[in-house]
C-alpha cells in the first residue's frame, strides 16, 4: 500500500531502493550521504525477508558488493559521498563496461561549501568520465522518484545509474509519497552467453568499450523526457539544474515574472545536443544555476552564443554554495532589508571534542612525548574522522590532513625523505578503510615511522557506525608485518597518562617501524549502547570458550 | 492574486541540545495544519559542541527551496542566547524571537553575560525566557526546549490539538510520564507569551 513518510533527501533514495525491492544495500559513511544508508537499513532490518544491508569496509569494496548483488541479478544500492567515489572509482568506471544485470543504483552526496569534506568535486564529471547515466533531483519527493527511474533505467539500459544530490536537498527534510513496495525478485545469475562481458581482459574490454560508446545515443533517448526546453518571451533565459532549478521555482513564486523567461531545465545527464542550440537559438543572454561545477554553463559557453552568466563570468562565485541569495543578486531582485546583525562580536563555536573523548587523551601523551625527546616543530601527519579537530588550535597536533589512509603513507613517504620522528595517527574505521595496505609498506620499508591507531570501536565522526576493523586490529597490525616488539596496546586515560608518554617515547625512538594502538571506546557509542549487544556476545563466547573467541584477541 | 507568502523559522543552539528535533516536531505539526512545509539542517564536523542551526520553511504553495533568504525569516527559535545573536539578520523586520537565557559556555571568548542579554533586548520581538528556573520550577531537567517551542507556537498557525498530538506521538515510546511532562513544559512556555502576534 502506497504510504507517506517524512525523510531527508538521502532517506527518500534508500527509501525508494527499498521499495522497488533491492536485495542488498552497501555504503561507506560519510556527511551528508550516512542517513541514506541508515534509513534503507533499517527497513531491511524491519523486515529482512532475504535482504542485505552491510557498511563495507570502504567504497570500492561497497561498490564491488553491490555489483556481486546485481551480477546475481538482483536489484541493489551503494551510498557514499562525493570523495568516496574517489575511493570506489576504479570500480565505477569498470563497471561501465561489464554492464549489469539486477538494477545498480549509486547515490553519491556532494557537499559543495563542504560542510564536512575535503573538498568540492561535483560527482556529475565522473559520471561523464565513465560514460554513465546521473540523474539530478531538485526535490525530497524527486529524490524518491528519480531513483525508481535510475533502477529502471540500470535495468533497462544495462548500466549502473548514479543518483546525485548536493548537501541541501541530502539534508533537506520533507514528506514523501511512497508508492508499493516490490518484493525483490531475481533475474537469476548473468546467462552463460555473457560471461565474456563480465570478463575485463583487453580483448572483451575493448568491444564492451565499443558497445558502451554505441550505447550513448540510447542512454540519451531514454533520459531526454527528464530535461526540457520551457518557451518564454524576452531574450533573457535561464538553464537550471538541480538546486538550482528548486530554487528558480520558488524565487519565481515571490517573482512571477521569471516564469516568462525562456529556461532550460535539466534533470538528467547525458543530455540531448540538440537541446542547447535550441535554448540558445530563443535568447541573447542565460543565467546559469546550477550546484557546484559549471557542467552545463560550460556546455553553453561551447555553443559560443549570447552571454553566458553563471560561476565562470563572475555572476556568482566560483566556489561554495549556491543559495537563493545569490540567484537573487545575479537576476538583480532587490532583497528583503531584515533586522540589523548584532554588533556584538561574536565568535565561532567550533565543534571540538567530546568531554573525556580518548583521542584528547592520546594526543596529549603524543605532544609531551614529542616535547620530552626535543622535537620543538614536530610534523604529525593526520587523517579523516573525529580525530581530525586536533589540527584546531589551541592543541595543533596534526598538521597535514589530505584524504581517507594518507596519514600513514605520507608518513613513511616523510620518513623516506629524511623526517625524524615521522608519526601517523589513524583512526580504526580509516584504517580499515585504506590505511591496511599503506601499514603493509611501512612495514616492507623499514624506515622510521611511528604509526598511532586511535581505536575507539566505531566510525565515530559520522555516528558510530560499526567499524570493520572492531577488536581486529592489533591482529591485523602483526598480520601486516609490524615485529610484536613494535606494537603497543595502550588505554588513553588521564590516569594512564605517564605510562603513555613513557611508550609513546619508546614507539618513536624506535629506529623501524612502531605501532601504538590507543584504544577506548567512543564516549557518544557507549552512551548510546552501540555495542552492547556485540560486547555481551564476545563475553558469552569467552566463557564457553568457542571457536570464534580465538580467532579475537 | 496575491503572492503566496513563504514563511520562514530559524532555529540556532549547539550540538546536542536538541535542534533538529525541534526543528522536526515544528514540521510536521505545520504538515498536518495542512501546509507545505520544508526543513533544512547544517551539522558538519562533529556535532558535538559546535553551532547547530535548522531552518523550517513554509507555504499554502508547494515549496521546493529548503533555504530561508536572509532579512526573511518570520520567528527564530534559539536554545542558547550566544547563538540567538548569529541569526538575528535572518529575521524580517517585524519577525519574531524566543530565547532561552541559559549559555552553553564551551568555548573561548564567549562575551559577557550581560552584555550578550543587553544585545537580546534591544532586538524587537526577542522573549527571553529563563528555561533553567522553568525547568526547576516543572521538576523537569530538559523543559527548556519544549517551553520555548510553547512560545514559538503562539506565532504559528497550527492548532492546539495538532501540537498535542504531535508531541504525544514524539514521546510516546519514552511513557506516559515524559510526554506528560513535555506537554506541561510546553503549556508553561505557552502561558509565557500574553499577546498573540499571528506571522
Amino acid at each position: 500500500m502506497a504510504q507517506g513518510t517524512l525523510a531527508l533527501g538521502v532517506e527518500a533514495v534508500g527509501c525508494a531502493a527499498f521499495d522497488a525491492g533491492i536485495k542488498g544495500a552497501f555504503g561507506y559513511p560519510g556527511t551528508p550521504s550516512t542517513e541514506g544508508f541508515e534509513f534503507v537499513e533499517a527497513m531491511i532490518h524491519a523486515a529482512p525477508e532475504g535482504r542485505v544491508a552491510q557498511w563495507a569496509a570502504n567504497e570500492k569494496v561497497a561498490y564491488d558488493l553491490a555489483l556481486g548483488v546485481s551480477y546475481a541479478g538482483h536489484r541493489t544500492l551503494v551510498t557514499m559521498k562525493h570523495v568516496g567515489l574517489n575511493v570506489a572509482m576504479d570500480a565505477y568506471a569498470n563497471s561501465a563496461l561489464t554492464g549489469v544485470r539486477g538494477g545498480l543504483v549509486l547515490l553519491v552526496a556532494d557537499d559543495p561549501g563542504m560542510h564536512s569534506s575535503q573538498n568540492e568535486q561535483d560527482s556529475r564529471r565522473l559520471a561523464k568520465f565513465a560514460w554513465l547515466p546521473v540523474l539530478e533531483p531538485s526535490t525530497v519527493q524527486e529524490c524518491y522518484d528519480f531513483t525508481w527511474r535510475a533502477f529502471e533505467l540500470s535495468e533497462s539500459l544495462q548500466v549502473p545509474v548514479m543518483v546525485r544530490l548536493v548537501t541541501r536537498l541530502a539534508h533537506c527534510r520533507a514528506h514523501l509519497v511512497r508508492r508499493d513496495v516490490l518484493t525483490p525478485t531475481g533475474l537469476g545469475v548473468a546467462p552463460r552467453e555473457t560471461i565474456q562481458d563480465w570478463v575485463l581482459i583487453p580483448s572483451n574490454a575493448r568491444r564492451r568499450y565499443v558497445d558502451l560508446l554505441a550505447k550513448q545515443p540510447r542512454m540519451v533517448e531514454a533520459l531526454a523526457p527528464m530535461n526540457r526546453l520551457v518557451a518564454g518571451s524576452g531574450r533573457q533565459g535561464v538553464a537550471v539544474a538541480g538546486m538550482g532549478r528548486a530554487y528558480f521555482e520558488q524565487l519565481s513564486l515571490e517573482h512571477p515574472e521569471l516564469k516568462a523567461m525562456p529556461r532550460l531545465e535539466v534533470a538528467a545527464y547525458p543530455m540531448d545536443p540538440g537541446l542547447e542550440p535550441a535554448f540558445l537559438a530563443q535568447v541573447d543572454e542565460v543565467f546559469v544555476f546550477e550546484e557546484d561545477y559549471p557542467v552545463l554553463e560550460e556546455r553553453l559557453t561551447f555553443q559560443r552564443a549570447g552571454k553566458i552568466h553563471g560561476r565562470m563570468d563572475g555572476s556568482l562565485p566560483r566556489t561554495g554554495e549556491l543559495t537563493p541569495r545569490l540567484l537573487k543578486e545575479a537576476l538583480s531582485l532587490l532583497t528583503a532589508d531584515g533586522k540589523p546583525a548584532s554588533s556584538l562580536d561574536l565568535p565561532i563555536r567550533a565543534p571540538r571534542f567530546c568531554d573525556g573523548c580518548g583521542h584528547v587523551d592520546a594526543y596529549e601523551a603524543m605532544q609531551e612525548a614529542l616535547r620530552n625527546l626535543g622535537v620543538p616543530d614536530a610534523r604529525v601527519f593526520g587523517d579523516i574522522g573525529c580525530y581530525t579537530l586536533a589540527a584546531q588550535e589551541p592543541m595543533s597536533a596534526i598538521h597535514a590532513v589530505v584524504e581517507m589512509g594518507a596519514s600513514i603513507s605520507m608518513a613513511v613517504g616523510a620518513a623516506m625523505a629524511g623526517q625524524t620522528p615521522s608519526v601517523a595517527v589513524i583512526g580504526d574505521s580509516t584504517f580499515g578503510h585504506s590505511g591496511l595496505p599503506a601499514l603493509l609498506t611501512a612495514a616492507d620499508s623499514g624506515v622510521n615511522v611511528t604509526v598511532m591507531i586511535l581505536d575507539n570501536r566505531v566510525v565515530g565522526m559520522t555516528g558510530q557506525q560499526p567499524s570493520q576493523a572492531l577488536d581486529q586490529v592489533e591482529r591485523m597490525v602483526l598480520g601486516m608485518g609490524i615485529p610484536a616488539a613494535q606494537v603497543q596496546v595502550l588505554t588513553p586515560l588521564p590516569r594512564q597518562h605517564e605510562a603513555n608518554v613513557k611508550a609513546m617515547e619508546t614507539a618513536l625512538q624506535h629506529p623501524g617501524p612502531s605501532v601504538v594502538v590507543f584504544r577506548r571506546e567512543c564516549i557518544q557509542s557507549i552512551r548510546r549502547g552501540v555495542l552492547k549487544e556485540h560486547d555481551q556476545e564476545l563475553k558469552a563466547c569467552a566463557e564457553q570458550a568457542c571457536c570464534s573467541t580465538e580467532a579475537r584477541p | 492574486m496575491s503572492e503566496p507568502r513563504i514563511h520562514g523559522i530559524v532555529f540556532g543552539g549547539v550540538g546536542g541540545q536538541g535542534v533538529l528535533s525541534l526543528a522536526q516536531i515544528v514540521l510536521e505539526a505545520l504538515r498536518r495544519s495542512g501546509l507545505h512545509a520544508l526543513q533544512s539542517e547544517i551539522h558538519g564536523m562533529s556535532q558535538r559542541g559546535g553551532s547547530v542551526h535548522a531552518q523550517v520553511c513554509f507555504s499554502e504553495v508547494p515549496l521546493s527551496s529548503p533555504i530561508i533568504d536572509e532579512g526573511c525569516a518570520d520567528l527564530l527559535i534559539a536554545l542558547e542566547p550566544l547563538e540567538a545573536l548569529r541569526y538575528v539578520a535572518m529575521l524580517r523586520m517585524n519577525g519574531q524571537l524566543v530565547v532561552s537565557e541559559e549559555p552553553q559556555v564551551n568555548m573561548e571568548g564567549y562575551p559577557p553575560l550581560d552584555d550578550v542579554y543587553a544585545a537580546l533586548k534591544k532586538v524587537r520581538g526577542c522573549h527571553l525566557v529563563d528555561t533553567e528556573d522553568l525547568a526547576r520550577k516543572l521538576n523537569h531537567r530538559q523543559a527548556g526546549g519544549m517551553a520555548l517551542l510553547g512560545m514559538a507556537s503562539k506565532f504559528l498557525p497550527v492548532p492546539d490539538a495538532v501540537w498535542h498530538d504531535v508531541i504525544t506521538e514524539r514521546f510516546a515510546a519514552k511513557g506516559a510520564r515524559v510526554t506528560e511532562k513535555n506537554i506541561e513544559a510546553f503549556n508553561a512556555g505557552r502561558g509565557l507569551v500574553q499577546e498573540a502576534v499571528g506571522v
